[in-house]
């Protein structure tokens, strides 16, 4: 009784109850009245791209969406509480409330960007999204660090600020991009577009997605030893993109013909949410063999009890792949829906297609052992570990190794 | 049925989990070995790659359109089986799980679920505590029975999760069908349309032979049409299109771009590609020798040939527009559009053949004139193109004749080689072109006749070709399609997205209540489980109780009271 009461004035509460689902469904009518704005809208939705959703009537559209959704949200709650306590509505809106959080930086950042005359499409250096993609940069190596001392330290400030900086990675690298989606416009309303268009960019993105789908199982599995080993993959991921910026890969370049596609934004976002969890699972996987070897070794206790239980930790590598398996499905999916539209086929045994089939079929094979044959523990750790490293084929090694229809990433 | 007793155990081993992952397996090694080995190359390429003998035995596992081979379509074909068989094994066990709701259960089996807790409540009746609690889970489906003087609640959330396994497993199924209903019926080649041509026959690879067939339609090409960026990347190519069938316009002046494709009575037509389509090239041929200059007129994929000396030139393609980066190592880029520009390959016979480009605007660089300018390329491939000032302006009449002039004054002083007799024959010549009158840029024009002269009789051709008109045709290449399996794809494909999302995100949790009579009151003992997110379901179980708990507690409070 008395644990409910007191998380009624939580952080969580917030999330729940009328205040929750109310703001639930204004984010709904916020997006539905963007949606309706870019398909009903004055002049209609083209070349400006970005630049029309930035438009005084863009926002009557979308503020009419969101004071509307506003309003039947609560009247929908009062009049039937239960209806408060969905799922879609807790589960969601925390989410929602950081994308918007991220606008909003986005917005304060656009203010520091420097005047007009000191960049330009041939010089790019001066742009601000350069700067904060350092601070991610900086931010995810510090966190990576930070878990791992709190391996050792389980009690010391070093978890929290593993997990602040986590955080602050996230909203740097999320913010960056859609600095970076602005500053495209800057430079030329011609080249600008989504920044999913390059393997620079999707680096970012993936980096974010994948501290983001992490932060999420922490937090709501208190399983912060996990991040000791997610945390290191996306070091090491910062690393590739440090070293893809010093080869030039990082300037903002306009799009390809076939680039050119609202397919684009939806496709490339989706797959790398497959791809990050993918990233979570091996962690997790990899958390669980190095505790079972601890235990073999017979490690202190102290050490033990920062991590997960086995089982918990294998139930994480599952949970991980629930999430990725589904989003990559409906990623290679919506590929095969672009590539009907521009390629002159659905399914073309291009290499990235190919491998993307590879992976499906990798995550699918683990699903059937794990729930059929009932495997569990250290060889389905090492699947997801040997999953990865075909996932990561998949997204660099096709773009390394290989040529094909998917050139756009090429090194 | 006696037939099913020698049939079963196949049928069972194909329905196996074993041999699904099996397939799974081989099929995604299958499917790397087509990644790794390019496919659909040239017979040529693959020969001079691998040698007579691997081409042979790879030719033979067909591996070269391995995608395409009867094998990979076999080991599709038995997953299909698996696949079929797996699903009419299940499906009805399936169905059968979902409408059974046993509500009895055992103290036996209940003392073994994880997640159970129980009551014991004085001052409250069975009746009353299975109405509490009955309310209390007012969101899972309910259904009780009583036995043996015990009322049990059977609870259920999620009952769909079943429908994940077989929405998943049918919607691959119909994938497939619809995948080889594509394969089977329709077709996916390429035509290339020059402006204002017509074409009804699309090519495509079938293994590394190029076949053909022939369209019931024939489509024009009205315009075509590039816009760059500045940098001289595409930005938009759009080709014009008509259709016409049996003579007759059936579409007129439809737009394509790339994805945004033409549909036409069950074909798609796409814009793939772009190319010379045999654009008009006149050539100027300069002979150093005679200070002569005749022009000749020629094609784009054609060949000219020198009566003469038997020097031939093969047009291989015009570009109107060549963007290149003209800043040095570490500088800021730079992009300059260089002009129109032929490409021919000249051949000869005491010739090293090489590749040319021969632009139509002398090159300027920072507002200087530094003449015309050729790259040619050794090995005849786009990457090795180097290029080689002319040091003349073509362009000008004036700075050929400067330069035959300044040719026939230094013959006139052969025993001369100083820098002195230099001038002198270079202000015999400017006299000669000029009379008195000097033009104001004569020491620009100065430095490009004295480059010619160390670099034009350098060159191995008895002539120096210069492009000196042009009148460009372009082709729009264009993929032609047909796929009447797509739909039956796209449905497969929300089939097994839904299907996903039910397996995932909709576990199906049980519970049961069950009341027992005690002395003074009842005890209660709720036991649950599910089949799939047992970390998530930790959390969905305390509050369960916690709910469960409110409920009962006002009824015993007040009975105590009382």
């Amino acid at each position: 009784m008395t644990v409910t009461t007191a998380s009624r004035f939580s952080l969580e509460s917030i999330n729940r109850g009328l205040p929750g689902f109310a703001r639930f469904c204004t984010y709904l009518g916020a997006i539905i009245g963007v949606s309706a704005y870019a398909m009903y809208g004055p002049d209609g939705y083209g070349e400006d791209g970005l630049l029309y959703f930035l438009t005084a009537s863009s926002f009557s559209w979308i503020g009419i969406g969101a004071l509307a959704g506003l309003a039947s949200g609560t009247a929908l709650g009062l009049a039937k509480p239960s209806i408060t306590e969905s799922k879609t509505s807790v589960n969601t809106v925390p989410f929602l409330d950081g994308a918007l959080l991220m606008m909003l930086l986005t917005a304060v950042e656009a203010l520091f960007e420097p005047a007009a005359d000191t960049f330009n499409y041939l010089d790019q250096s001066n742009l601000l999204s350069g700067s904060i993609i350092m601070t991610m940069n900086i931010t995810l190596l510090a966190s990576a660090l930070f878990y791992i001392t709190h391996l050792f330290a389980p009690a010391s400030i070093v978890g929290r600020l593993a997990t602040a900086s986590a955080w602050v990675g996230v909203y740097a690298g999320g913010s960056a991009l859609l600095l970076r989606w602005y500053e495209s416009y800057l430079l030329d309303v011609e080249i600008g577009h989504a920044p999913v268009s390059n393997l620079y960019e999707v680096f970012i993105l993936l980096f974010c997605i994948t501290t983001i789908v992490y932060l999420t199982l922490e937090s709501r599995y208190k399983a912060r030893a996990m991040g000791a080993f997610v945390m290191p993959l996306v070091s090491a991921g910062v690393f590739f993109g440090i070293w893809l910026s010093a080869q030039g890969h990082a300037e903002i370049k306009p799009l390809v013909p076939a680039l050119q596609s609202y397919w684009m934004k939806i496709h490339v976002p989706m797959n790398f949410v497959g791809y990050g969890s993918f990233a979570v699972a091996c962690g997790a996987g990899m958390a669980y063999l190095v505790r079972e070897w601890l235990e073999m070794r017979g490690a202190k206790a102290s050490l033990l009890a920062v991590f997960p239980s086995l089982d918990q930790l294998d139930q994480l590598a599952y949970k991980a792949v629930a999430i990725g398996f589904p989003a990559f499905t409906l990623a290679t999916i919506l590929g095969a829906a672009w590539a009907a539209e521009a390629w002159g086929g659905y399914w073309s045994w291009d290499p990235k297609e190919t491998w993307a089939l590879i992976v499906w079929l990798v995550y699918g094979a683990y699903l059937h052992v794990r729930v059929s044959h009932g495997w569990q523990g250290r060889s389905l750790a090492w699947w997801t570990v040997a999953g990865f490293l075909v996932t990561v084929f998949c997204f660099i090694g096709v773009n390394m190794y290989l040529s094909g229809l998917h050139s756009y990433g090429r090194l | 049925m006696k037939t099913q007793s020698w049939f079963k155990p196949y049928f069972d081993r194909l329905s196996s989990m074993s041999l699904a992952i099996a397939l799974l397996t081989v099929l995604a090694l299958a499917s790397a070995i087509g990644t790794v080995l390019l496919q659909n190359q040239m017979q040529t390429d693959y020969l001079t790659q691998f040698g007579p003998l691997w081409y042979n035995v790879f030719v033979s596992l067909g591996l070269f359109d391995m995608y395409h081979a009867p094998w990979f379509f076999g080991l599709l074909s038995f997953l299909m089986v698996s696949l079929t068989v797996c699903l009419w094994r299940n499906v009805p066990v399936f169905l059968k799980e979902m409408r059974s709701r046993k509500v009895v259960i055992a103290d036996k089996s209940l003392k073994g679920f994880h997640h159970l807790k129980r009551w014991k409540l004085d001052g409250i009746d069975v009746t009353e505590a299975k109405a509490t609690v009955s309310q209390a889970l007012f969101d899972w489906s309910q259904k009780s029975e009583e036995e043996d003087g015990r009322v049990y609640i059977r609870g259920d959330k999620g009952r769909a999760h079943k429908w994940g396994y077989i929405l998943v497993h049918s919607a691959i199924l119909v994938i497939l069908v619809g995948g080889w209903i594509g394969a089977q019926y329709g077709f996916r080649g390429t035509m290339s349309v020059a402006e204002n041509g017509t074409d009804n026959t699309i090519r495509f690879l079938k293994g590394t032979k190029t076949e053909q067939l022939k369209m019931p339609f024939e489509i024009r090409c009205d315009d075509f049409f590039i816009d760059f960026y500045p940098t001289g990347m595409p930005k938009e190519f759009r080709s014009t299109l008509s259709i016409l069938e049996n003579g007759e316009v059936v579409v007129d002046h439809k737009d394509i771009i790339v994805n945004e494709p033409l549909y036409y009575k069950g074909v798609r037509i796409y814009q793939a590609s772009f190319g010379d389509g045999g654009s008009a090239v006149t050539l100027k041929l300069f002979d150093p020798v005679s200070g002569k200059s005749t022009s000749i007129n020629t094609e784009v994929y054609k060949t000219w040939k020198d009566p003469a000396t038997g020097v031939s030139m093969e047009i291989t393609n015009f570009r109107p527009f060549n963007i290149e980066n003209m800043s040095g190592p570490g500088e800021a880029k730079k992009f300059q559009d260089l002009g129109p520009a032929v490409e021919f390959v000249v051949r000869g016979a005491d010739l090293k053949s090489v590749k040319v480009k021969s632009f139509l605007n002398p090159f300027i660089l920072n507002g200087q004139n530094r003449g015309h300018m050729i790259m040619v390329s050794l090995s005849g491939n786009e990457s090795d193109f180097q290029a080689y000032p002319l040091g003349l302006d073509f362009s000008q009449p004036t700075d050929w004749a400067l330069y035959t002039a300044f040719g026939e004054a230094l013959s006139k002083r052969p025993d001369q080689q100083d820098k002195e007799a230099n001038f002198a024959a270079f202000r015999e010549a400017m006299s000669k072109v000029y009379g008195e009158q000097r033009p104001d840029d004569f020491q620009e024009k100065g430095m490009r006749v004295l480059q010619a002269m160390s670099n034009l009789p350098g060159l191995p051709w008895p002539y120096i070709p210069m492009l000196e008109a042009h009148d460009q045709v372009y082709y729009t290449g264009l993929e032609i399609t047909q796929d009447p399996g797509m739909n039956t794809v796209w449905v497969g494909s929300a089939l097994l997205v839904i299907g996903l999302c039910i397996m995932f995100y909709v576990p199906h949790r049980k519970l049961w209540v069950v009341f027992k009579a005690e002395e003074k009151g009842v005890e209660i003992t709720l036991g649950a489980m599910t089949n799939r997110n047992k970390l998530g379901f930790e959390h969905e179980f305390n509050q369960l109780l916690t709910r469960v708990d409110e409920a009962l507690r006002p009824s015993t409070e007040k009975r105590s009271a009382a």
